[in-house]
Order: structure tokens, then C-alpha cells, then sequence
């Protein structure tokens, strides 16, 4: 299911990524890998704060609702 | 000889603090050749022979935006004796991706472990020499900050660029994936050099940078291996390289890093962001800083004691009287001198309209101050996210708010910084709006018209009313441009959200600097030039000296005073208020000063601050063309320094032109606006 629908404080297992290449490799080299752990700290209506590897990272809703997590 | 040492990092890791800390002050900032980001170098402390270039923030040598560009050519082409890569100890495999990508450039380099005091804070354990074993490279454990382990630091950095001790690659594929990418690199010329090894990686991670540069004759020797790799690597190599470099960097972690605490832990930057970030409370907490930043820097009444002057009046107050008394000591000397009256007209005049400006310095130099502060925090990252939710309607990131918010103190900072804007679309848009944020340069124009004619209304909300006119028009104007002239999707919005701390007083005080640097330049420059010509064109026509009326200046304002007519100021003194106001929006005043009474330096400088009225410009203006004036000046073309900050960002004129013709017609129209349903209305 798409990141975006994860709840706020849960963590969730990467599996793939739905965007652009480009957007993708930019998520690759800020942490975002198939099979790394990644947890919601929080959401406003526009977007997620998130930890992965130890930093914390803003996306907007569009861009979580393109990567995938383990159900 | 010389050696040269380049820094290199992901963003917030600290390397500005280290760049500081390592060169002192000797630093020289200025652009990279052909684009607009921002080349620092400087000269190590205690040894003159050691050059260190600070590279723009990085997370990948596979750049995404042109600041990685930058730092990845450096590294590739330009080859520095040896890179120093610091490594933010508190989020260490995220960092050492870059690392590991750096490694495989096999440039000669040191590793500085950044950030070892809050590692330690937090109960972890990072052992650096272990990690130095493992990686065949320097690991130096360092605290940027304070400065702890710099001299270790240099020490192994300079020996290592003496030596050209290159690292091994390391040994992060499996065989047969590292089989298939040297064939890569055989047929750009031999697995034996370092740089057709390194291209044969990009190649596979599909770097269009790179393709760019193979001759014809291999290309498709080469597309055909690269499809081999793809092959073996199932279908995406470059997932695959991405994920052997991370899966190589846990096991290093997993060896060198000891944690405490089990899973994650809420740190106290969590439990601000809580707060600072929170759906409801975020805005009204950002309102309140702004408001409390704008206080500090203007409030006459600072924290509502009436006449308290805020820190920047009361700078700026001291500037102005060690000004006058060191322009009437100028003029004293040059009357000693026995100078002609039209000299000595010229003289003063010099001196009134650069001090306008000096006067004008110190709040400038409060407001970056403050924003340096936020900035280094960490909290503007957290205003960027907040607003994204609200600028995504206009079709703007979250990113383009700090190039705005910046507009309200000078436009030429703001525009620069821009440039961290990754999408074009976003960059170019946020240009053209950032200069309706009303500057601090043209609040001596409102404070000038409330004081005379809205004398009787609340001043402070007229002049409120004219800020958020501008950001009325800029919002507005950022929907028109995107629905009729851009028509490209929102683009997304990423950012790093760093931990918050404390900045340093030298940061923050260098960071400053840099920004009001550009203001004081315009001040001896440009304002200065400007004052000669507007007081020559002023006082002379073809035939010589002459009154005010009959001179040049007043043949120019009288030819285009026409434009103004629809407006609701159709006279000539407005019109060159108009075009002085380019050289620099205060100008405006001085010049108001100047042609409607020929007033001293004093009271326009008390004019300007909105202590005195001035009564003749009420023979030409009524309330509403008053504000029908501000509001074009608030989003006409910006002064002239701004228009080239817009040259230099755009790269280009056609861009800048464009922007400027965008600006104009809005500014005429809302202008028009005004004075159509204002004389309806009163």
C-alpha cells in the first residue's frame, strides 16, 4: 500500500517505488531503499514527516501516495 | 607548492561550521563559472599553502539539482589533492552513501566524523579507528563547533593530498555484478584507470550526464554491456547499485557503531516538531515569530513600551548620527577648501542620498541577523513543510516560501536564494514574484505617505494593508503564471527536516554578513552614482545651471507623466519619484524631498521614519492616488541591484526581461484597480 496511508507513529517496510526516475534516485540517496524501515512521525493535510536511516524527512502527500510499504 | 582540499558533505552536516572554523575569516566567496551557485574558498588557518574549497552541499555524486552538479564535477574533473567528507555522526548511513560513492571517484580523502559530542549525548559509540581499518580510509572523529579534532583533522587531510594516498574501491558488488561493470569500463579504454571505472558505474546507474560524453564509436558497444549489467542485476541496475552500497554500509555500521537505545527513541528536536509543526498550532506559532522578528527590527514601540526604539532603530539611530556628524565634517573641509556653491551642492547631496542608504543599513543587518538564526536552526526547513501545504494550491512548493519571506528584507538575497529551488519552473516563478514582497527599502515611501495624508486614519494599518497587498499579488500573480504561462504539474516537495540546535554566534553573524554585504555595495556604488546624476539632471538643462523646473529632470518626468494619468498621478515630480525609485525604493523620498521643497537631509531622514509630514506632495496626491503610488511602487520593477540579481539567477535576459514586463503590467494594472474603485468609492 502507498506510504501515504500509513498512520501517524507507525513503522513500515519499503517495497517499491511508483515515481520518476529522477524523484526516485533522489529518494535513493536520502535513505529510501526497497526493504529499509521508514516511520511516520507525523502528517499534516499537506504532507508526512519521516524517519529513515536515523534523518527525518518532509514529503509532500503526493510523492508518499508513489512509494510503496508492506501492508 | 600549493595544495587544495575540497569539502565535501550532505547538506546540514556541518560543513559550513567546519569551513568557518578551519579557514577563519580568509574567505573569498564567489560564483562558479557559468552558474549561479555559490563558490567558496579560503585559505587554511595556520598553514598559508593549504587552499580549502568548501563544495555546495551534496547527498549523491548522481546530482539532482545544480548544487550537486557543481560538487561532483569538482571532485571528478578538477581533481583536488584530497577531499575531506564530513560525515554527520548522528545519522551515519545516510551520510556515508556519499562516502562510499566519493571512495569510488578513488580520489585521495579523509573522513571527519562530525557531531561526536551529540553521538555521545545520545549514549552511542561510533569507533572510528575500527571504522578506518574497514574502510582503508582516514576516519577522523571531530565536533565542528567547537572545533575539537581540527588539528588531527588537517593533519591526516594534508599528508593524505602530500601522499596521493589513494582508497581502495571498495568491495561492494557481488562478482558478477562488478564483472559486468568493468567490461563497461574496458570498452570506454581499460579497468585500469580509475576514472573509466568510476564512469562505468555512472553508466550503469544511468547517468545521462556521463552518456553525454562517450564518442559515437562506443556508444553502442556500450548500451549493449550496460543492458548486461541491468540484466544481472534483475531488470534495475540502478536500485541495485543503491542498494549494495547501503547494504555494505549497515554492515560497516553494524561493526563500528554501537547503539543504546533499542528502536527509536523521541528526541527533543521530536518533541519541538511536535509543536512547531503541528497541523493547527504551526501557523499561528510561525505568525508570532514573524511578527516578533519584524518587532526587533522596526517597532518604534518595542514589546508595545512606547518609545523604546527596537534593537535595528536603535542601530540604526546611531548609524544616522555618526553619519551627520561625519558628513558635516566633509562638508566643512570641502567649504575650507573653498569650493564653488554648485560644488558643494553636489557634495551634499552625495552625502545625503549614501547615508539615506547607511541609515537604512542597520535594520538590514538586524532582520538577516534574525533570519540567519532561524535559518541555521533548523526552523526554516519546518516553515518550508508547513507552508508546502498551502503554496501547493498556487502550484508552488513549500521551497519557494524562504526566497519569499527573505523579499520582505531585500530582494537580492531573496532572488539568490532561489536557486535552492530545484525545479525550474518553481525557480523561474518565484523570481518574478518575490519582489511584490515589500522590501524593507520601501517602507520609507508608506511611512512618508501615512504621515501626511492618512495623518488622521490608523497609519499602521495603511501601511499593513500595502504588505499584504503584496502578498496578495504575489500569490495571485504565482496561480495566473502557472495555469496561463507554465502549465507544468506541481513539482514535489523533499526536504531534509535537520535536528534543531543552536547556531553559533560566528555562524550566524558570517552568515549575515554575506547577505548585507550586497546591500552595503549598493550603498557606495550604485546609490552613490545615481545621486550625481539625479542632482546633475535636477539642476542643469542645455543651457547650464537652472531652478528645478525648468531642468532636465523635470522635461523627463513631464514627457512620461502621461503613463501615470489612469493612476491618479499625472505629475511630473511622481513620475521621477518613479524612475529614482529604481536606483533604490528610498530614493523615492529623497527625491520627494528634493522636488517638493527642497527640504534638509534631517527631515528626510525623519520623513523617512514617518516622524514628519511632508505637506506639499498633498497638492498632487489625494488618499487614494497616495496609495494607488505605493502600491506601484510596491510591485513595479525592483531597484536596479535587484534586476541584476534577476539577470544572474535567470542567466539570462530574455528571462529577466520577461519578468520584469510581468511585474510592470501587474503593477499598472492593480494600480489602475485602485485608483478606478478608490475615487468611486471615497
Amino acid at each position: 500500500m502507498p506510504l501515504a496511508m500509513v498512520a501517524e507513529g507507525e513503522t513500515r517496510i519499503i517495497t517499491d517505488f511508483k515515481g520518476r526516475e529522477k524523484t526516485n534516485r533522489h529518494l535513493q540517496d536520502l535513505g529510501f531503499v526497497r526493504g529499509e524501515k521508514v516511520r511516520v512521525l507525523g502528517e499534516n493535510g499537506g504532507g508526512m514527516i519521516l524517519m529513515v536511516k536515523d534523518v527525518k524527512i518532509a514529503l509532500n502527500r503526493g510523492l508518499a501516495q508513489r512509494i510503496m510499504v508492506e501492508d | 607548492m600549493s595544495i587544495t582540499i575540497a569539502l565535501a558533505g550532505n547538506p546540514n552536516c556541518g560543513k559550513t561550521t567546519l569551513f568557518n572554523e578551519i579557514t577563519g575569516s580568509k574567505q573569498h566567496v564567489g560564483n562558479w563559472p557559468g552558474v549561479t551557485v555559490e563558490k567558496k574558498d579560503g585559505v587554511c588557518r595556520g598553514d598559508k599553502e593549504v587552499i580549502i574549497m568548501d563544495l555546495p552541499g551534496t547527498y549523491s555524486l548522481s546530482p539532482y539539482s545544480a548544487e550537486e552538479i557543481i560538487a561532483r564535477d569538482y571532485i571528478v574533473k578538477e581533481k583536488p589533492d584530497a577531499v575531506i567528507n564530513i560525515v554527520d555522526g548522528t545519522s551515519i548511513e545516510r551520510n556515508l552513501y556519499l562516502t562510499i560513492q566519493i571512495m569510488e571517484t578513488r580520489i585521495p580523502m579523509v573522513v571527519a566524523m562530525n557531531m561526536m559530542d551529540e553521538v555521545e549525548e545520545r549514549g552511542d559509540e561510533i569507533d572510528c579507528a575500527k571504522m578506518s581499518g574497514l574502510l582503508g580510509v582516514p576516519v577522523v572523529p571531530i565536533v565542528a563547533r567547537t572545533g575539537k579534532g581540527l588539528k588531527e583533522l588537517m593533519e591526516t587531510a594534508i599528508a593524505a593530498a602530500k601522499e596521493h594516498k589513494k582508497p581502495e574501491l571498495p568491495r561492494i558488488f557481488d562478482k558478477e555484478l562488478a564483472d559486468a561493470i568493468s567490461a563497461v569500463a574496458d570498452v570506454l579504454g581499460g579497468a585500469d584507470s580509475d576514472e573509466n571505472n568510476w564512469k562505468a558505474i555512472k553508466l550503469a546507474e544511468n547517468d545521462d550526464l556521463i552518456e553525454a560524453g562517450i564518442s559515437e564509436d562506443k556508444k553502442r558497444s556500450v548500451e549493449e554491456l550496460v543492458k548486461a549489467v541491468n540484466k544481472i542485476a534483475g531488470g534495475d541496475a540502478e536500485a541495485k547499485i543503491a542498494d549494495s552500497r547501503y547494504q555494505y554500509i549497515a554492515k560497516l555500521v553494524k561493526e563500528c557503531v554501537k547503539k543504546s537505545g533499542k528502536g527509536h527513541v523521541e528526541t527533543k528536536s521530536d518533541k519541538l516538531d511536535k509543536i512547531l509543526t503541528n497541523r493547527i498550532l504551526a501557523l499561528p506559532i510561525f505568525a508570532g515569530i514573524m511578527y516578533i522578528l519584524f518587532a526587533c527590527t522596526f517597532s518604534e514601540n518595542f514589546l508595545f513600551i512606547p518609545e523604546l526604539p527596537s534593537p535595528g532603530v536603535w542601530l540604526a539611530g546611531i548609524v544616522e548620527e555618526v553619519w551627520a556628524l561625519a558628513a558635516d565634517g566633509v562638508i566643512g573641509a570641502v567649504e575650507g577648501m573653498g569650493a564653488s556653491e554648485w560644488a558643494m551642492g553636489l557634495v551634499s547631496s552625495c552625502l545625503d542620498g549614501v547615508g539615506a542608504v547607511f541609515g537604512f543599513l542597520p535594520l538590514v543587518l538586524v532582520l538577516f541577523l534574525l533570519m540567519s538564526f532561524l535559518e541555521d536552526s533548523g526552523y526554516m526547513a519546518r516553515v518550508a513543510f508547513v507552508m508546502d501545504r498551502i503554496f501547493r494550491h498556487f502550484g508552488l512548493s513549500g521551497r519557494s516560501f524562504i526566497p519569499m519571506l527573505m523579499g520582505f528584507g531585500c530582494s537580492v538575497p531573496a532572488l539568490m536564494a532561489s536557486r535552492t529551488l530545484e525545479s525550474d519552473k518553481d525557480r523561474k516563478i518565484t523570481m518574478m514574484i518575490t519582489p511584490f514582497m515589500s522590501c524593507g527599502a520601501k517602507l520609507p515611501i508608506y511611512a512618508m505617505f501615512a504621515a501626511t495624508l492618512f495623518a488622521d486614519s490608523n497609519q499602521t494599518m495603511v501601511i499593513f494593508s500595502i504588505y499584504m497587498l503584496g502578498i496578495i499579488v504575489a500569490v495571485l500573480g504565482a496561480l495566473i503564471l502557472n495555469r496561463f504561462a507554465f502549465r507544468s504539474e506541481t513539482s514535489n516537495f523533499i526536504m531534509e527536516l535537520p535536528q534543531y540546535r543552536i547556531p553559533t554566534l560566528k555562524s550566524v553573524l558570517i552568515h549575515a554578513w554575506e547577505k548585507v554585504k550586497g546591500f552595503a555595495v549598493k550603498a557606495g556604488t550604485v546609490i552613490f552614482a545615481s545621486t550625481v546624476l539625479i542632482w546633475f539632471l535636477s539642476n542643469f538643462n542645455f543651457s547650464g545651471m537652472c531652478d528645478m523646473e525648468e531642468s532636465l529632470l523635470a522635461a523627463i518626468g513631464n514627457g512620461i507623466k502621461w503613463i501615470f494619468a489612469p493612476l491618479g498621478f499625472a505629475d511630473w515630480r511622481a513620475s521621477v519619484g518613479v524612475v529614482t525609485g529604481w536606483i533604490a525604493k528610498e530614493n523615492i523620498v529623497a527625491t520627494f524631498g528634493q522636488l517638493f521643497g527642497n527640504v534638509s537631509e534631517e527631515t528626510v531622514e525623519a520623513i523617512m521614519a514617518g516622524e514628519e509630514a511632508l505637506p506639499a506632495i498633498g497638492e498632487v496626491f489625494n488618499q487614494v492616488s497616495a496609495y494607488s503610488y505605493m502600491a506601484f511602487n510596491l510591485l513595479c520593477m525592483p531597484c536596479f541591484a535587484a534586476v541584476g540579481a534577476m539577470k544572474r539567477e535567470y542567466g539570462s535576459w530574455k528571462w529577466t526581461l520577461r519578468a520584469v514586463g510581468f511585474q510592470m503590467v501587474t503593477a499598472y494594472v492593480v494600480a489602475l484597480l485602485i485608483n478606478v474603485v478608490g475615487s468611486m468609492l471615497f
